[in-house]
């Protein structure tokens, strides 16, 4: 982790003198976070991708602004945000519209989960099913919560590194990760419910 | 600790929320209590959910749609910002200057075209500068505010 932070580091140094082989680099190990961060939020996959596309150009652009290069991924994200912010102040984002979008509505179908080879067909649909069902379950969050949640459970972002990003104290962080839990818990019922327990 | 007291209290365990004596009071009561422990192994199974969804990769012709951008646009480097940012202010202070001129300084000369140019500019670039400010206000950190209030300044200028 720290190492492959450090690497982030160097490339952003890189980048940030204008090295393009760097933000290319830069580009291909962070678009899936940040367009899956995206996706969460505005829920259309053409918008996601236009927004990924615009989080990148203004991170080259503005990337002699950026103090410190080990925090590229949370400005990154910070930059997404905003945009984020914008879209859903133009209304062309769909924040609120009702759950569901991401899993089963035909244009924006939720995204895929990994192929697996060692999983049969069944495995795979049940999987399928409940990654679906994950996704309708976050789409239901408020909007903070949800971006916290895919952050650092998909992203795999430290508390730190979201605190950095959406610009609030850790503590924040943690809460709104506590409180998406408890919801995420009765909405996903279903799959996590079980009459085993910790013993 | 009773059971409805640890319950407020598990999703913030689950999530690694918790410290010293609060944490451990919480491992105590669930050691004993099993229906404490089925919800703790409910929220720490929907971690495991959430974990298990990946991230999904954009569509392939971002990147180039990206480098497309970036040979179109200029990167302007941090000192020049600084500027950028002091030559605004200037602008609006120099713009601000001359509407309030324009009124004072109107009536006494023979005033009646410029009085008709800042009447306009007036109306037009408040509203224009109004607007923006509304947006650096809204998203202090939005290029296109900052452009706009530039924008507006350097009309003024034309």
């Amino acid at each position: 982790m720290g190492e492959e932070r450090s690497e982030v580091q160097e490339l952003a140094a890189r980048a940030r003198s204008g090295e393009t082989e760097a933000f290319e680099a830069l580009y291909r190990s962070h678009q899936a976070g940040i367009y899956t961060f995206i996706l969460s939020q505005v829920r259309e996959r053409e918008l996601a991708a236009d927004l990924t596309q615009e989080t990148f150009v203004r991170a080259w652009q503005s990337l002699p602004r950026l103090r410190k290069a080990g925090a590229f991924r949370g400005w990154l994200h910070r930059i997404a945000a905003n945009l984020v912010r914008d879209e859903v102040k133009s209304g062309r984002a769909r924040l609120e519209v009702a759950a569901s979008v991401l899993a089963t509505d035909g244009e924006t179908p939720a995204p895929e989960p990994r192929a697996d080879a060692a999983e049969g067909p069944e495995a795979m649909l049940v999987s399928q099913e409940m990654k679906g069902a994950v996704w309708d379950a976050l789409a239901e969050l408020p909007a903070q919560q949800r971006a916290a949640v895919v952050m650092h459970h998909v992203e795999g972002m430290s508390m730190a590194e979201i605190a950095e990003a959406t610009g609030v104290r850790p503590g924040t962080v943690m809460s709104r990760l506590a409180r998406a839990r408890e919801a995420l818990r009765k909405s996903l019922s279903r799959y996590v419910e079980g009459t085993d327990d910790l013993s | 600790m009773i059971c409805h007291k640890v319950r407020r209290k598990l999703a913030e365990y689950a999530v690694g929320g918790l410290r010293g004596r609060t944490r451990a009071r919480i491992e105590e009561h669930v050691r004993d209590c099993a229906a404490c422990r089925a919800e703790l192994a409910a929220l720490e199974r929907t971690g495991g959910l959430l974990d298990s969804v990946s991230v999904e990769e954009a569509p392939a012709e971002t990147w180039a749609a990206v480098q497309r951008e970036m040979r179109g646009t200029e990167r302007v480097p941090v000192a020049r910002r600084v500027r950028w940012a002091w030559g605004t202010a200037a602008g609006a202070v120099a713009l601000a200057a001359l509407v309030v001129g324009a009124f004072v300084l109107g009536p006494m000369g023979p005033a009646e075209p410029q009085l008709v140019v800042a009447t306009e500019v007036d109306e037009e670039m408040q509203a224009t500068i109004e607007g923006h400010l509304s947006a650096v206000w809204a998203a202090p950190l939005s290029d296109e505010a900052a452009v706009g209030l530039r924008l507006a300044v350097l009309e003024d200028d034309g």
